[in-house]
């Protein structure tokens, strides 16, 4: 089955949707080029995380579509998007601590069902990231943080997503870290991964992405690609100052 | 001297299997439902009384024991989860505690309706072996065999099984494990079923030696809980150290000293945890974040 490289991995059309009354998204739409690292950057409470969790099925949606290669996804439950192609690494740990590495991994295809197929993509992940194999029989929470966090993408990348969400990866994570965790996302959309990141650290984001989409009040304010964010003085001031300035109220 | 040293330490391994057992059961439930159970006991004792109407209608025991097996699945294992744990868990753990606590006493006072205040004897294995002036009785010996096959078969299904592992997933982040795709209402379910054979065989290993009495639960109930605490609370591998650290100690003080003190010994012990180790035998100190 060919899949039109041209045609974006994911689009969202005009999605509304929040917690309980309160509206979150009020029609976002934006989408993510295929292979490509796009990063989401906004003030807080521009609906960042919140658009994952819509993406991800675990958000009540009063409108839009939600379009993965093709097919509308609104309203799948996580394991029917892990099946479609989508995994989702939230901020902060995520980790099952008492359980081993190696099945940590392992979960990380648990919605497919198939254990035996599961071995040799487990022993995939650990040729990727030879840390992990060091540790692979040792409990996930003697690992680093960092080393978490890594767990956490090859745990995500069992499942062979065409789309990975990652929130916020390079929280309470030392730079050097962060470094190696950006370097291995982009070693992932070289190899095909599409990957949607939202991140704080939005400068060091946008340098490592192909696009970026600026949300605020639930809404996209801007979409190009990361570096003409980067090299938009209004951006940059509004969001990519090297100082966080929470007293300057953000301007419409 | 040292026959009776030997035997009062099997027999004791033997009652401290069978506390291992129910604390194993217990400390699932705690972990994969913020269940603590404190009609866990009594648990023990419904399916011993179902064994035993089951084979007053003539069914051999192992039959009678399959028969308890279903029944307790779907009694104290799905209709206490549906019907008691999720209507109550969402108000908060310690209402479900004390719920579970008045569970209890419902039970204990059916059981004593249904059956009287007598102590029903209960089949077992009789006879044993002679190794020079060492006896050791064919009853303890099976309770051993019997809990370690359970425990490790137990050991096997949650760590190297698909499932196993997803319940533990569940236990240690449902939110993570929900976002892998995994059920985590029907791993809490299954977890609850586990329980329901732990507390059945239990019943079959006990009621040889304890007999089917209505308030057996209380001291099973007490050991079982003391049993995880000492473990290290949380922990299935602790719940079998504790079960059977508490049943050689119990059973020693039992021989050694006093009777009437035998069911003190678990509260002593622990007693003594609490104070100098409170993490429990494998647990680990929790960081308390001010």
């Amino acid at each position: 089955m060919a899949t039109d490289t041209n045609s974006p991995v994911l689009m969202m059309e005009g999605v509304v949707g929040g917690y309980g009354r309160m509206t979150i998204l009020n029609g976002l739409s934006f989408s993510v080029a295929r292979a490509t690292i796009t990063t989401i950057i906004g003030p807080n409470g521009a609906g960042k995380s919140t658009a994952f969790k819509a993406i991800f099925g675990l958000l009540n949606l009063s409108a839009g579509r939600i379009i993965l290669e093709g097919k509308d996804v609104r309203g799948f439950s996580p394991a029917a998007l892990i099946g479609e192609g989508v995994c989702y690494v939230p901020q902060g740990r995520n980790i099952f601590p008492e359980l081993s590495v190696h099945d940590n991994l392992e979960l990380g295809g648990v919605a497919l069902g198939t254990t035996k197929a599961m071995r040799s993509r487990v022993e995939e992940a650990l040729d990727r990231f030879p840390i992990l194999r060091q540790k692979a029989r040792a409990q996930a929470s003697t690992l680093s943080g960092g080393q978490q966090k890594l767990l956490e993408i090859a745990r995500g990348l069992i499942a062979r997503p065409k789309l990975m969400l990652i929130d916020e990866p390079s929280i309470g994570l030392s730079p050097l870290m962060v470094k190696d965790v950006f370097a291995t996302l982009q070693r992932l959309r070289d190899q095909g991964v599409s990957i949607l990141m939202v991140e704080q650290n939005a400068r060091s984001a946008l340098e490592i992405s192909d696009n970026g989409i600026v949300l605020e009040t639930g809404r996209t304010r801007l979409v190009g690609t990361a570096q003409s964010i980067l090299n938009d003085p209004r951006i940059a001031k509004l969001f990519l100052g090297a100082e966080v300035d929470l007293e300057t109220p953000a301007s419409p | 001297m040292m026959s009776l040293f030997v035997q009062v330490l099997i027999s004791g391994l033997a009652i401290g299997a069978i506390y291992a057992l129910i604390a194993t059961g217990f400390s699932l439930l705690s972990q994969g439902s913020q269940t603590v159970n404190f009609a866990q006991g009594d648990f023990v004792v419904v399916p011993a009384f179902v064994m035993l109407a089951a084979n007053s209608y003539g069914l051999p025991i192992w039959a009678s024991f399959i028969v308890a097996l279903v029944v307790a699945a779907l009694v104290l294992g799905v209709l206490f989860k549906r019907l008691m744990v999720d209507p109550i868990l969402p108000h908060g753990a310690m209402q479900l505690s004390i719920a579970t606590m008045a569970l209890s006493i419902v039970l204990q006072n059916g059981m004593l309706n249904a059956g009287g205040a007598q102590a029903f004897p209960f089949p077992g294995i009789n006879g044993g072996l002679h190794f020079g002036n060492i006896f050791i009785d064919w009853q303890s010996v099976s309770i051993l065999l019997a809990a370690v096959v359970a425990v490790t078969a137990l050991n096997l299904f949650m760590g190297r099984t698909r499932i196993g592992r997803a319940i533990q997933a569940s236990a240690q982040g449902p939110q993570v494990a929900r976002l892998l795709g995994i059920n985590v209402a029907r791993m809490v379910l299954i977890t609850f079923v586990l329980n329901a054979a732990l507390v059945t065989l239990a019943a079959l290993l006990v009621s040889p030696i304890y007999l089917v009495k209505f308030d057996n639960g209380i001291g099973i109930g007490l050991a079982a809980f003391s049993a995880a605490i000492i473990g290290g609370f949380n922990q299935v591998r602790g719940a079998v150290v504790g079960g059977l650290l508490l049943g050689v100690v119990q059973n020693f003080a039992a021989t050694f000293g006093p009777t009437q003190y035998r069911d003190a010994v678990p509260m002593l012990l622990l007693i003594i945890f609490i104070l100098f180790r409170p993490q429990g035998l494998l647990g680990r100190a929790e960081e308390r974040r001010v």
